[in-house]
Protein backbone atom coordinates (compact mmCIF):
# COMPACT_ATOMS: atom_id res chain seq x y z
CA UNK A 1 0.00 0.00 0.00
CA UNK A 2 2.69 2.49 0.98
CA UNK A 3 4.60 1.86 -2.22
CA UNK A 4 4.38 4.82 -4.59
CA UNK A 5 2.27 4.18 -7.68
CA UNK A 6 4.28 3.70 -10.84
CA UNK A 7 3.64 6.19 -13.63
CA UNK A 8 3.25 3.27 -16.01
CA UNK A 9 2.94 -0.34 -15.06
CA UNK A 10 2.65 -3.05 -17.69
CA UNK A 11 2.13 -6.65 -16.70
CA UNK A 12 2.05 -9.59 -19.06
CA UNK A 13 1.05 -7.45 -22.02
CA UNK A 14 0.44 -9.30 -25.27
CA UNK A 15 -1.05 -7.73 -28.36
CA UNK A 16 -2.12 -9.66 -31.44
CA UNK A 17 -3.25 -8.09 -34.69
CA UNK A 18 -5.19 -10.13 -37.20
CA UNK A 19 -3.44 -9.35 -40.42
CA UNK A 20 -5.24 -11.53 -42.95
CA UNK A 21 -8.83 -12.35 -43.62
CA UNK A 22 -8.24 -15.94 -42.54
CA UNK A 23 -7.49 -14.64 -39.07
CA UNK A 24 -3.74 -15.21 -39.05
CA UNK A 25 -2.39 -13.33 -36.06
CA UNK A 26 0.65 -11.17 -35.80
CA UNK A 27 2.07 -10.86 -32.31
CA UNK A 28 3.23 -7.26 -32.03
CA UNK A 29 3.90 -7.31 -28.28
CA UNK A 30 4.73 -10.50 -26.43
CA UNK A 31 4.37 -10.99 -22.67
CA UNK A 32 5.85 -7.61 -21.84
CA UNK A 33 6.48 -6.49 -18.27
CA UNK A 34 7.59 -2.92 -17.64
CA UNK A 35 7.47 -0.45 -14.83
CA UNK A 36 8.21 3.26 -15.23
CA UNK A 37 8.63 5.06 -11.92
CA UNK A 38 7.42 8.61 -11.51
CA UNK A 39 10.01 11.26 -12.39
CA UNK A 40 12.04 9.07 -14.72
CA UNK A 41 12.97 9.60 -18.33
CA UNK A 42 12.46 6.17 -19.81
CA UNK A 43 13.65 5.09 -23.24
CA UNK A 44 11.90 2.41 -25.24
CA UNK A 45 14.23 1.14 -27.93
CA UNK A 46 14.07 -1.47 -30.62
CA UNK A 47 14.30 -2.01 -34.35
CA UNK A 48 11.46 -1.13 -36.72
CA UNK A 49 8.37 -3.17 -36.08
CA UNK A 50 9.44 -4.31 -32.64
CA UNK A 51 6.22 -3.11 -31.03
CA UNK A 52 7.20 0.22 -29.51
CA UNK A 53 4.39 2.26 -30.98
CA UNK A 54 1.91 -0.52 -30.31
CA UNK A 55 2.89 -0.56 -26.64
CA UNK A 56 2.50 3.21 -26.47
CA UNK A 57 -0.91 3.12 -28.10
CA UNK A 58 -2.07 0.58 -25.55
CA UNK A 59 -0.79 2.80 -22.75
CA UNK A 60 -2.93 5.60 -24.20
CA UNK A 61 -6.01 3.45 -24.60
CA UNK A 62 -5.97 3.79 -28.40
CA UNK A 63 -5.61 0.02 -28.72
CA UNK A 64 -6.91 -2.66 -26.42
CA UNK A 65 -4.54 -5.22 -24.94
CA UNK A 66 -5.16 -8.79 -26.07
CA UNK A 67 -3.90 -10.05 -22.70
CA UNK A 68 -2.38 -8.24 -19.79
CA UNK A 69 -2.79 -5.37 -17.41
CA UNK A 70 -1.66 -1.86 -18.27
CA UNK A 71 -2.04 0.96 -15.77
CA UNK A 72 -1.21 4.63 -15.83
CA UNK A 73 -0.77 6.06 -12.33
CA UNK A 74 -2.68 3.05 -11.13
CA UNK A 75 -5.69 3.55 -13.42
CA UNK A 76 -6.40 0.92 -16.12
CA UNK A 77 -5.20 2.36 -19.41
CA UNK A 78 -8.48 1.85 -21.26
CA UNK A 79 -10.36 4.20 -18.93
CA UNK A 80 -10.83 7.82 -19.90
CA UNK A 81 -9.58 8.95 -16.48
CA UNK A 82 -6.19 7.41 -17.16
CA UNK A 83 -5.54 9.95 -19.89
CA UNK A 84 -6.12 12.96 -17.71
CA UNK A 85 -2.48 13.17 -16.69
CA UNK A 86 -0.92 12.12 -19.97
CA UNK A 87 0.41 14.12 -22.88
CA UNK A 88 1.10 12.30 -26.14
CA UNK A 89 3.11 13.10 -29.24
CA UNK A 90 2.40 10.43 -31.88
CA UNK A 91 5.06 9.30 -34.34
CA UNK A 92 5.22 11.33 -37.54
CA UNK A 93 2.53 13.64 -36.16
CA UNK A 94 0.07 15.31 -38.42
CA UNK A 95 -2.38 17.93 -37.30
CA UNK A 96 -5.40 19.83 -38.60
CA UNK A 97 -3.70 21.67 -41.41
CA UNK A 98 -6.43 24.27 -41.65
CA UNK A 99 -5.71 25.63 -38.17
CA UNK A 100 -2.91 27.94 -37.18
CA UNK A 101 -0.39 26.64 -34.67
CA UNK A 102 -1.90 28.73 -31.91
CA UNK A 103 -5.48 27.67 -32.74
CA UNK A 104 -4.36 24.06 -32.72
CA UNK A 105 -2.77 24.21 -29.29
CA UNK A 106 -5.76 26.15 -28.00
CA UNK A 107 -8.17 23.54 -29.35
CA UNK A 108 -6.35 20.72 -27.57
CA UNK A 109 -6.04 22.78 -24.41
CA UNK A 110 -9.81 23.29 -24.33
CA UNK A 111 -10.43 19.60 -25.02
CA UNK A 112 -8.28 18.93 -21.95
CA UNK A 113 -10.40 21.31 -19.91
CA UNK A 114 -8.02 24.27 -19.70
CA UNK A 115 -10.19 27.37 -19.68
CA UNK A 116 -10.56 31.00 -18.80
CA UNK A 117 -7.56 33.27 -18.40
CA UNK A 118 -5.31 30.27 -17.90
CA UNK A 119 -6.09 29.15 -21.43
CA UNK A 120 -4.45 32.12 -23.08
CA UNK A 121 -1.38 32.28 -20.89
CA UNK A 122 -0.81 28.55 -21.01
CA UNK A 123 -1.11 28.36 -24.80
CA UNK A 124 1.37 31.20 -25.29
CA UNK A 125 3.63 29.70 -22.67
CA UNK A 126 3.98 26.27 -24.29
CA UNK A 127 4.31 27.70 -27.78
CA UNK A 128 7.08 29.91 -26.53
CA UNK A 129 8.59 27.01 -24.66
CA UNK A 130 8.94 24.84 -27.76
CA UNK A 131 10.28 27.82 -29.67
CA UNK A 132 7.46 28.34 -32.15
CA UNK A 133 6.31 31.84 -31.19
CA UNK A 134 7.50 33.21 -34.52
CA UNK A 135 5.33 30.80 -36.50
CA UNK A 136 2.34 30.40 -34.20
CA UNK A 137 -0.04 32.25 -36.50
CA UNK A 138 0.85 30.31 -39.61
CA UNK A 139 -1.32 27.45 -40.84
CA UNK A 140 -0.08 24.09 -39.59
CA UNK A 141 -0.30 22.89 -43.20
CA UNK A 142 2.72 25.04 -44.01
CA UNK A 143 4.90 23.67 -41.20
CA UNK A 144 8.09 21.71 -41.77
CA UNK A 145 8.60 18.31 -40.13
CA UNK A 146 10.62 19.78 -37.29
CA UNK A 147 7.98 22.41 -36.65
CA UNK A 148 5.27 19.73 -36.60
CA UNK A 149 7.21 17.89 -33.91
CA UNK A 150 7.48 21.10 -31.92
CA UNK A 151 3.81 22.01 -32.17
CA UNK A 152 3.11 18.38 -31.29
CA UNK A 153 5.16 18.72 -28.16
CA UNK A 154 3.33 21.95 -27.32
CA UNK A 155 -0.09 20.27 -27.58
CA UNK A 156 1.16 17.35 -25.50
CA UNK A 157 2.24 19.69 -22.69
CA UNK A 158 -0.54 22.22 -22.76
CA UNK A 159 -2.62 20.72 -19.93
CA UNK A 160 0.49 20.27 -17.77
CA UNK A 161 0.36 16.46 -17.60
CA UNK A 162 2.46 14.41 -15.21
CA UNK A 163 3.40 11.83 -17.83
CA UNK A 164 4.56 12.71 -21.32
CA UNK A 165 4.76 10.03 -24.00
CA UNK A 166 6.87 10.90 -27.02
CA UNK A 167 6.96 8.50 -29.97
CA UNK A 168 10.07 9.31 -31.99
CA UNK A 169 10.09 13.03 -31.25
CA UNK A 170 13.32 13.51 -33.17
CA UNK A 171 12.44 11.58 -36.34
CA UNK A 172 13.04 13.84 -39.31
CA UNK A 173 14.40 16.63 -37.14
CA UNK A 174 17.82 18.11 -37.85
CA UNK A 175 20.64 17.76 -35.30
CA UNK A 176 20.08 21.26 -33.94
CA UNK A 177 16.40 20.57 -33.48
CA UNK A 178 16.92 17.19 -31.90
CA UNK A 179 19.57 18.56 -29.53
CA UNK A 180 17.00 21.15 -28.50
CA UNK A 181 14.38 18.45 -28.11
CA UNK A 182 16.78 16.71 -25.72
CA UNK A 183 17.24 19.93 -23.76
CA UNK A 184 13.46 20.26 -23.49
CA UNK A 185 13.15 16.68 -22.26
CA UNK A 186 15.78 17.31 -19.61
CA UNK A 187 13.89 20.42 -18.54
CA UNK A 188 10.73 18.35 -18.22
CA UNK A 189 12.62 15.95 -16.02
CA UNK A 190 13.75 18.86 -13.84
CA UNK A 191 10.11 19.84 -13.45
CA UNK A 192 9.49 16.38 -12.06
CA UNK A 193 7.66 15.00 -15.10
CA UNK A 194 7.83 11.39 -16.18
CA UNK A 195 8.80 10.98 -19.83
CA UNK A 196 8.48 7.87 -21.97
CA UNK A 197 10.35 8.23 -25.22
CA UNK A 198 11.13 6.04 -28.22
CA UNK A 199 13.86 6.82 -30.69
CA UNK A 200 16.31 5.24 -33.08
CA UNK A 201 19.00 7.77 -32.24
CA UNK A 202 20.67 5.80 -29.51
CA UNK A 203 23.27 8.45 -28.70
CA UNK A 204 20.49 10.88 -27.81
CA UNK A 205 18.58 8.34 -25.78
CA UNK A 206 21.74 7.67 -23.88
CA UNK A 207 22.12 11.36 -23.06
CA UNK A 208 18.61 11.92 -21.71
CA UNK A 209 17.30 8.63 -20.36
CA UNK A 210 17.61 7.28 -16.84
CA UNK A 211 16.46 3.84 -17.83
CA UNK A 212 15.96 2.03 -21.09
CA UNK A 213 14.21 -1.09 -22.30
CA UNK A 214 15.06 -2.78 -25.56
CA UNK A 215 12.32 -4.63 -27.43
CA UNK A 216 12.78 -7.08 -30.24
CA UNK A 217 9.81 -8.64 -32.01
CA UNK A 218 7.64 -7.59 -29.15
CA UNK A 219 9.76 -9.21 -26.48
CA UNK A 220 11.71 -7.42 -23.80
CA UNK A 221 15.40 -8.17 -24.34
CA UNK A 222 17.19 -5.81 -21.97
CA UNK A 223 16.02 -3.50 -19.23
CA UNK A 224 17.98 -1.39 -16.82
CA UNK A 225 19.48 1.96 -15.95
CA UNK A 226 21.67 3.50 -18.62
CA UNK A 227 24.66 3.66 -16.27
CA UNK A 228 24.38 -0.01 -15.40
CA UNK A 229 24.03 -1.03 -19.00
CA UNK A 230 26.75 0.97 -20.72
CA UNK A 231 29.04 2.34 -18.00
CA UNK A 232 32.45 0.60 -17.97
CA UNK A 233 33.45 0.76 -14.35
CA UNK A 234 36.70 -1.12 -14.81
CA UNK A 235 38.09 1.48 -17.16
CA UNK A 236 39.10 5.13 -16.99
CA UNK A 237 40.13 7.64 -19.63
CA UNK A 238 42.78 10.33 -19.10
CA UNK A 239 42.93 13.13 -21.60
CA UNK A 240 46.35 14.79 -21.85
CA UNK A 241 48.42 17.08 -24.11
CA UNK A 242 50.15 15.25 -27.00
CA UNK A 243 53.03 13.21 -25.49
CA UNK A 244 56.30 12.46 -27.28
CA UNK A 245 57.03 8.75 -27.78
CA UNK A 246 59.70 8.76 -25.06
CA UNK A 247 57.35 10.19 -22.43
CA UNK A 248 54.71 7.67 -23.41
CA UNK A 249 57.20 4.86 -22.82
CA UNK A 250 58.10 6.35 -19.45
CA UNK A 251 54.42 6.50 -18.55
CA UNK A 252 53.93 2.86 -19.48
CA UNK A 253 56.88 1.97 -17.25
CA UNK A 254 55.49 4.06 -14.41
CA UNK A 255 52.08 2.39 -14.70
CA UNK A 256 53.59 -1.09 -15.00
CA UNK A 257 55.59 -0.53 -11.82
CA UNK A 258 52.28 0.04 -10.02
CA UNK A 259 50.57 -2.96 -11.54
CA UNK A 260 48.46 -1.06 -14.14
CA UNK A 261 48.57 -1.17 -17.88
CA UNK A 262 47.96 1.41 -20.56
CA UNK A 263 45.28 -0.14 -22.74
CA UNK A 264 44.88 2.35 -25.54
CA UNK A 265 46.34 5.52 -26.91
CA UNK A 266 44.06 7.30 -29.34
CA UNK A 267 43.40 10.66 -30.77
CA UNK A 268 40.11 11.91 -29.33
CA UNK A 269 37.75 13.22 -31.99
CA UNK A 270 34.90 15.62 -31.71
CA UNK A 271 31.62 13.91 -32.58
CA UNK A 272 30.19 15.01 -35.89
CA UNK A 273 27.02 16.21 -34.29
CA UNK A 274 28.98 18.43 -31.92
CA UNK A 275 30.84 19.89 -34.88
CA UNK A 276 27.53 20.42 -36.67
CA UNK A 277 26.02 22.10 -33.65
CA UNK A 278 28.98 24.45 -33.22
CA UNK A 279 28.98 25.50 -36.89
CA UNK A 280 25.28 25.80 -37.70
CA UNK A 281 23.59 29.00 -36.70
CA UNK A 282 21.18 28.75 -33.80
CA UNK A 283 18.95 31.79 -33.80
CA UNK A 284 18.64 31.10 -30.14
CA UNK A 285 16.94 32.64 -27.23
CA UNK A 286 18.44 32.54 -23.77
CA UNK A 287 16.08 29.69 -22.95
CA UNK A 288 17.85 27.46 -25.43
CA UNK A 289 15.20 26.62 -28.00
CA UNK A 290 15.39 28.52 -31.24
CA UNK A 291 12.55 29.87 -33.29
CA UNK A 292 12.41 26.53 -34.99
CA UNK A 293 12.50 28.08 -38.39
CA UNK A 294 15.38 28.85 -40.70
CA UNK A 295 16.68 32.35 -40.08
CA UNK A 296 15.67 33.39 -43.58
CA UNK A 297 12.01 32.72 -42.77
CA UNK A 298 11.81 34.68 -39.59
CA UNK A 299 11.02 38.17 -40.83
CA UNK A 300 8.42 36.92 -43.28
CA UNK A 301 6.24 34.81 -41.08
CA UNK A 302 4.99 37.43 -38.69
CA UNK A 303 1.59 37.27 -40.36
CA UNK A 304 -0.33 34.17 -41.40
CA UNK B 1 -4.88 6.26 -5.74
CA UNK B 2 -8.31 7.40 -6.70
CA UNK B 3 -8.66 9.54 -9.78
CA UNK B 4 -11.57 11.88 -10.31
CA UNK B 5 -13.82 10.58 -13.04
CA UNK B 6 -14.20 12.42 -16.32
CA UNK B 7 -17.89 13.19 -16.87
CA UNK B 8 -19.42 13.33 -20.33
CA UNK B 9 -19.03 16.91 -21.42
CA UNK B 10 -21.17 18.86 -23.84
CA UNK B 11 -18.53 21.55 -24.08
CA UNK B 12 -15.98 19.04 -25.38
CA UNK B 13 -18.61 17.69 -27.73
CA UNK B 14 -19.31 21.16 -29.09
CA UNK B 15 -15.58 21.86 -29.41
CA UNK B 16 -15.28 18.89 -31.72
CA UNK B 17 -18.42 19.90 -33.59
CA UNK B 18 -17.03 23.41 -33.97
CA UNK B 19 -13.72 22.11 -35.22
CA UNK B 20 -15.45 19.85 -37.74
CA UNK B 21 -17.52 22.76 -38.98
CA UNK B 22 -14.40 24.92 -39.18
CA UNK B 23 -12.70 22.27 -41.27
CA UNK B 24 -15.55 22.44 -43.77
CA UNK B 25 -15.35 26.24 -43.78
CA UNK B 26 -11.60 26.45 -44.18
CA UNK B 27 -11.48 23.73 -46.81
CA UNK B 28 -13.65 26.03 -48.88
CA UNK B 29 -16.55 23.59 -48.90
CA UNK B 30 -18.98 26.43 -48.42
CA UNK B 31 -17.90 28.25 -51.54
CA UNK B 32 -18.91 25.12 -53.38
CA UNK B 33 -22.20 24.85 -51.51
CA UNK B 34 -23.08 28.43 -52.26
CA UNK B 35 -22.27 27.93 -55.92
CA UNK B 36 -24.39 24.78 -55.98
CA UNK B 37 -27.37 26.44 -54.32
CA UNK B 38 -27.23 29.48 -56.57
CA UNK B 39 -26.82 27.26 -59.63
CA UNK B 40 -29.81 25.14 -58.68
CA UNK B 41 -32.16 27.96 -57.99
CA UNK B 42 -30.98 29.90 -61.01
CA UNK B 43 -31.68 26.92 -63.25
CA UNK B 44 -35.24 26.78 -61.92
CA UNK B 45 -35.53 30.38 -63.08
CA UNK B 46 -34.24 29.29 -66.47
CA UNK B 47 -36.78 26.49 -66.89
CA UNK B 48 -39.78 28.58 -65.94
CA UNK B 49 -40.41 29.82 -69.49
CA UNK B 50 -42.02 26.48 -70.33
CA UNK B 51 -45.11 26.87 -68.22
CA UNK B 52 -46.54 30.23 -67.55
CA UNK B 53 -49.02 30.99 -64.82
CA UNK B 54 -49.51 30.07 -61.19
CA UNK B 55 -48.58 26.43 -61.83
CA UNK B 56 -45.17 27.87 -62.55
CA UNK B 57 -44.78 28.60 -58.84
CA UNK B 58 -45.50 24.98 -58.05
CA UNK B 59 -42.86 24.04 -60.56
CA UNK B 60 -40.25 26.25 -58.92
CA UNK B 61 -41.01 24.80 -55.52
CA UNK B 62 -40.98 21.19 -56.81
CA UNK B 63 -37.76 21.79 -58.62
CA UNK B 64 -36.19 23.41 -55.56
CA UNK B 65 -37.14 20.56 -53.25
CA UNK B 66 -36.10 17.95 -55.78
CA UNK B 67 -32.70 19.57 -56.03
CA UNK B 68 -32.47 19.93 -52.25
CA UNK B 69 -33.25 16.25 -51.73
CA UNK B 70 -30.95 14.99 -54.44
CA UNK B 71 -27.92 17.18 -53.84
CA UNK B 72 -28.49 17.31 -50.10
CA UNK B 73 -28.37 13.50 -49.89
CA UNK B 74 -25.21 13.27 -51.97
CA UNK B 75 -23.63 16.07 -50.02
CA UNK B 76 -24.57 14.53 -46.67
CA UNK B 77 -23.03 11.18 -47.53
CA UNK B 78 -19.87 12.64 -49.03
CA UNK B 79 -19.32 15.26 -46.33
CA UNK B 80 -19.95 12.93 -43.41
CA UNK B 81 -17.58 10.29 -44.75
CA UNK B 82 -14.97 12.88 -45.66
CA UNK B 83 -15.01 14.73 -42.35
CA UNK B 84 -14.84 11.45 -40.44
CA UNK B 85 -12.10 9.83 -42.47
CA UNK B 86 -9.96 12.95 -42.70
CA UNK B 87 -9.58 12.49 -38.97
CA UNK B 88 -8.72 8.78 -39.23
CA UNK B 89 -6.58 8.89 -42.35
CA UNK B 90 -4.54 11.90 -41.26
CA UNK B 91 -4.14 10.23 -37.87
CA UNK B 92 -5.34 13.35 -36.09
CA UNK B 93 -7.74 11.01 -34.30
CA UNK B 94 -4.74 9.51 -32.52
CA UNK B 95 -3.87 12.78 -30.86
CA UNK B 96 -7.45 13.67 -30.14
CA UNK B 97 -8.55 10.33 -28.69
CA UNK B 98 -5.43 10.22 -26.51
CA UNK B 99 -6.92 13.18 -24.62
CA UNK B 100 -9.33 12.67 -21.74
CA UNK B 101 -12.27 12.48 -24.10
CA UNK B 102 -15.13 10.01 -24.45
CA UNK B 103 -15.51 8.36 -27.81
CA UNK B 104 -19.19 9.26 -27.61
CA UNK B 105 -18.16 12.92 -27.49
CA UNK B 106 -16.08 12.37 -30.60
CA UNK B 107 -18.84 10.63 -32.56
CA UNK B 108 -21.62 13.03 -31.58
CA UNK B 109 -19.26 15.98 -32.06
CA UNK B 110 -18.58 14.85 -35.60
CA UNK B 111 -22.32 14.38 -36.11
CA UNK B 112 -23.20 17.87 -34.94
CA UNK B 113 -20.44 19.42 -37.04
CA UNK B 114 -21.69 17.68 -40.16
CA UNK B 115 -25.30 18.46 -39.28
CA UNK B 116 -24.41 22.16 -39.06
CA UNK B 117 -22.70 22.04 -42.46
CA UNK B 118 -25.78 20.46 -44.04
CA UNK B 119 -27.92 22.98 -42.21
CA UNK B 120 -26.08 25.77 -44.00
CA UNK B 121 -26.69 24.09 -47.34
CA UNK B 122 -30.41 23.63 -46.61
CA UNK B 123 -30.75 27.20 -45.42
CA UNK B 124 -29.03 28.51 -48.54
CA UNK B 125 -31.14 26.47 -50.93
CA UNK B 126 -34.46 27.02 -49.19
CA UNK B 127 -33.69 30.69 -48.63
CA UNK B 128 -32.85 31.29 -52.27
CA UNK B 129 -35.85 29.30 -53.41
CA UNK B 130 -38.22 31.28 -51.21
CA UNK B 131 -36.72 34.55 -52.40
CA UNK B 132 -37.21 33.48 -55.99
CA UNK B 133 -40.80 32.36 -55.35
CA UNK B 134 -41.63 35.60 -53.59
CA UNK B 135 -40.19 37.64 -56.40
CA UNK B 136 -41.96 35.66 -59.14
CA UNK B 137 -45.22 35.58 -57.24
CA UNK B 138 -45.07 39.35 -57.02
CA UNK B 139 -44.63 39.57 -60.77
CA UNK B 140 -47.47 37.14 -61.47
CA UNK B 141 -49.77 39.03 -59.13
CA UNK B 142 -49.35 42.03 -61.42
CA UNK B 143 -49.79 40.06 -64.63
CA UNK B 144 -52.81 37.96 -63.60
CA UNK B 145 -54.39 39.51 -60.54
CA UNK B 146 -57.47 37.26 -60.95
CA UNK B 147 -55.44 34.20 -59.83
CA UNK B 148 -54.44 35.95 -56.62
CA UNK B 149 -57.81 37.26 -55.44
CA UNK B 150 -57.11 35.96 -51.93
CA UNK B 151 -53.55 37.27 -51.72
CA UNK B 152 -50.40 35.23 -52.03
CA UNK B 153 -50.79 31.53 -52.78
CA UNK B 154 -47.54 30.17 -51.43
CA UNK B 155 -47.47 29.13 -47.77
CA UNK B 156 -43.95 30.27 -46.97
CA UNK B 157 -44.12 29.10 -43.39
CA UNK B 158 -44.94 25.58 -44.54
CA UNK B 159 -42.07 25.68 -47.02
CA UNK B 160 -39.75 26.50 -44.18
CA UNK B 161 -41.10 23.64 -42.05
CA UNK B 162 -40.64 21.16 -44.88
CA UNK B 163 -37.10 22.47 -45.34
CA UNK B 164 -36.35 21.88 -41.67
CA UNK B 165 -37.78 18.37 -41.91
CA UNK B 166 -35.54 17.65 -44.87
CA UNK B 167 -32.61 18.86 -42.82
CA UNK B 168 -33.57 16.43 -40.05
CA UNK B 169 -33.82 13.66 -42.63
CA UNK B 170 -30.27 14.45 -43.73
CA UNK B 171 -29.37 14.23 -40.05
CA UNK B 172 -30.69 10.65 -40.00
CA UNK B 173 -28.68 9.94 -43.13
CA UNK B 174 -25.54 11.47 -41.58
CA UNK B 175 -26.00 9.27 -38.50
CA UNK B 176 -26.30 6.22 -40.75
CA UNK B 177 -23.12 7.16 -42.62
CA UNK B 178 -21.30 7.68 -39.31
CA UNK B 179 -22.45 4.25 -38.18
CA UNK B 180 -21.03 2.73 -41.36
CA UNK B 181 -17.83 4.76 -41.03
CA UNK B 182 -17.38 3.68 -37.42
CA UNK B 183 -16.48 0.16 -38.50
CA UNK B 184 -15.48 0.65 -42.12
CA UNK B 185 -11.86 1.02 -43.12
CA UNK B 186 -12.21 3.19 -46.18
CA UNK B 187 -13.94 6.31 -47.27
CA UNK B 188 -15.05 4.70 -50.54
CA UNK B 189 -16.75 1.75 -48.88
CA UNK B 190 -18.56 4.14 -46.58
CA UNK B 191 -19.80 6.34 -49.41
CA UNK B 192 -20.96 3.42 -51.57
CA UNK B 193 -22.73 1.70 -48.69
CA UNK B 194 -24.21 5.03 -47.67
CA UNK B 195 -25.82 5.48 -51.09
CA UNK B 196 -27.08 1.94 -50.99
CA UNK B 197 -28.78 2.51 -47.65
CA UNK B 198 -30.14 5.83 -48.91
CA UNK B 199 -31.89 4.03 -51.76
CA UNK B 200 -33.31 1.44 -49.37
CA UNK B 201 -34.59 4.16 -47.07
CA UNK B 202 -36.32 5.90 -49.95
CA UNK B 203 -37.82 2.79 -51.48
CA UNK B 204 -38.55 0.59 -48.48
CA UNK B 205 -42.17 1.74 -48.41
CA UNK B 206 -42.63 0.09 -51.81
CA UNK B 207 -41.56 -3.23 -50.38
CA UNK B 208 -43.83 -2.74 -47.41
CA UNK B 209 -46.80 -1.92 -49.61
CA UNK B 210 -46.15 -4.86 -51.91
CA UNK B 211 -45.22 -7.61 -49.48
CA UNK B 212 -46.10 -6.37 -46.02
CA UNK B 213 -49.50 -8.08 -46.09
CA UNK B 214 -48.72 -11.23 -48.05
CA UNK B 215 -49.91 -14.55 -46.66
CA UNK B 216 -46.40 -15.79 -46.05
CA UNK B 217 -45.99 -14.80 -42.41
CA UNK B 218 -42.20 -15.07 -42.42
CA UNK B 219 -41.77 -12.88 -45.46
CA UNK B 220 -44.20 -10.36 -44.08
CA UNK B 221 -42.29 -10.24 -40.83
CA UNK B 222 -38.98 -9.75 -42.62
CA UNK B 223 -40.34 -6.91 -44.69
CA UNK B 224 -41.85 -5.23 -41.64
CA UNK B 225 -38.60 -5.68 -39.70
CA UNK B 226 -36.67 -4.08 -42.56
CA UNK B 227 -39.13 -1.24 -42.59
CA UNK B 228 -38.42 -0.77 -38.92
CA UNK B 229 -34.63 -0.99 -39.14
CA UNK B 230 -34.32 1.38 -42.09
CA UNK B 231 -36.04 4.71 -41.57
CA UNK B 232 -38.67 5.53 -44.15
CA UNK B 233 -37.45 8.65 -45.95
CA UNK B 234 -40.69 8.91 -47.89
CA UNK B 235 -42.35 10.26 -44.74
CA UNK B 236 -40.36 13.45 -45.09
CA UNK B 237 -41.72 14.33 -48.52
CA UNK B 238 -44.42 16.69 -47.32
CA UNK B 239 -43.84 19.32 -49.99
CA UNK B 240 -46.85 18.01 -51.95
CA UNK B 241 -49.18 18.80 -49.07
CA UNK B 242 -48.27 22.45 -49.08
CA UNK B 243 -50.99 24.59 -50.52
CA UNK B 244 -53.54 21.76 -50.52
CA UNK B 245 -56.60 22.15 -48.37
CA UNK B 246 -55.63 23.24 -44.91
CA UNK B 247 -51.90 23.01 -45.63
CA UNK B 248 -49.31 21.26 -43.56
CA UNK B 249 -50.58 19.79 -40.30
CA UNK B 250 -48.39 20.81 -37.37
CA UNK B 251 -49.08 17.47 -35.70
CA UNK B 252 -47.77 15.56 -38.70
CA UNK B 253 -44.73 17.82 -38.89
CA UNK B 254 -43.96 17.26 -35.22
CA UNK B 255 -44.43 13.51 -35.57
CA UNK B 256 -42.04 13.37 -38.49
CA UNK B 257 -39.51 15.49 -36.61
CA UNK B 258 -39.79 13.19 -33.60
CA UNK B 259 -39.34 10.18 -35.89
CA UNK B 260 -36.11 11.71 -37.21
CA UNK B 261 -34.75 12.61 -33.79
CA UNK B 262 -35.48 9.12 -32.48
CA UNK B 263 -33.63 7.50 -35.37
CA UNK B 264 -30.70 9.91 -34.97
CA UNK B 265 -30.48 9.01 -31.28
CA UNK B 266 -30.62 5.27 -31.80
CA UNK B 267 -28.33 5.14 -34.84
CA UNK B 268 -25.89 7.57 -33.20
CA UNK B 269 -25.85 5.36 -30.13
CA UNK B 270 -25.05 2.33 -32.29
CA UNK B 271 -22.26 4.30 -33.98
CA UNK B 272 -20.76 5.12 -30.58
CA UNK B 273 -21.04 1.49 -29.53
CA UNK B 274 -19.28 0.31 -32.67
CA UNK B 275 -16.64 3.04 -32.52
CA UNK B 276 -15.92 2.48 -28.84
CA UNK B 277 -13.62 -0.46 -29.42
CA UNK B 278 -12.24 0.60 -32.74
CA UNK B 279 -8.46 0.37 -32.94
CA UNK B 280 -7.09 3.70 -34.02
N1 LIG C 1 -3.07 -1.77 -36.95
C1 LIG C 1 -2.23 -2.79 -37.19
N2 LIG C 1 -2.67 -3.88 -37.85
C2 LIG C 1 -1.84 -4.90 -38.10
N3 LIG C 1 -0.55 -4.94 -37.73
C3 LIG C 1 -0.05 -3.89 -37.08
C4 LIG C 1 -0.85 -2.75 -36.79
N4 LIG C 1 -0.09 -1.85 -36.13
C5 LIG C 1 1.13 -2.39 -36.03
N5 LIG C 1 1.16 -3.62 -36.60
C6 LIG C 1 2.32 -4.52 -36.65
O1 LIG C 1 2.82 -4.67 -35.34
C7 LIG C 1 4.24 -4.70 -35.35
C8 LIG C 1 4.77 -3.65 -34.40
O2 LIG C 1 4.52 -2.37 -34.94
P1 LIG C 1 4.92 -1.03 -34.20
O3 LIG C 1 4.36 0.09 -34.99
O4 LIG C 1 4.52 -1.12 -32.78
O5 LIG C 1 6.50 -1.04 -34.33
P2 LIG C 1 7.55 0.05 -33.87
O6 LIG C 1 8.44 -0.61 -32.89
O7 LIG C 1 6.88 1.30 -33.44
O8 LIG C 1 8.32 0.31 -35.23
P3 LIG C 1 8.94 1.66 -35.83
O9 LIG C 1 10.28 1.82 -35.22
O10 LIG C 1 9.04 1.36 -37.29
O11 LIG C 1 8.02 2.77 -35.52
C9 LIG C 1 4.66 -4.50 -36.78
O12 LIG C 1 4.99 -5.77 -37.33
C10 LIG C 1 3.45 -3.93 -37.45
O13 LIG C 1 3.39 -4.35 -38.79
MG1 LIG D 1 6.84 3.23 -34.07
Amino acid sequence: MSQPVAAISIQGLTKDFSVTLRGVKLRAVDALNLEVAEGQVYGLLGPNGSGKSTTIKIILGLLDATVGDVRVFGVPANRVEARRNVGYLPEAPYFYRYLSGRELVKFYARVCGVSGSRLRTRVDEVIDWVGLSGAADRRVGTYSKGMLQRIGLAQALVHDPKLIVLDEPTAGVDPVGSAEMCELILKLKQQGKTVLITSHLLAQIEDVCDRVAILDRGKLIVEGSVLELVGQRDRQALIVDPLPEADLEALRGWLAARGHSLNAVEQPRARLDQLFLSKVSRPGRPGGASAGVGSNEVPLDAKP
Amino acid sequence: MSVASVPFSFSRLSLIAGNTFLEAVRQKLFNFLLLLAVGLVASAQFFREFNFGSSELKFISDFGFGALIFFGSALTIATTAQLFFSEIENRTALTLLAKPLWRAEFVFGKFLGVFAVIGVFCALTIGLMMALLWHREGQLMNIRPEDFANGRLIAYGDLLVVGVLQWLKFGVLAAIVLLIASFSNTNLFTVVTGFFVLVICHLQYLARDAWGNVDNAVLGLVVRALGFIFPNFQLFNLADQIGQGSGLSPVVALQVAGYAVAYIGVIGGLAVYSFRNREI
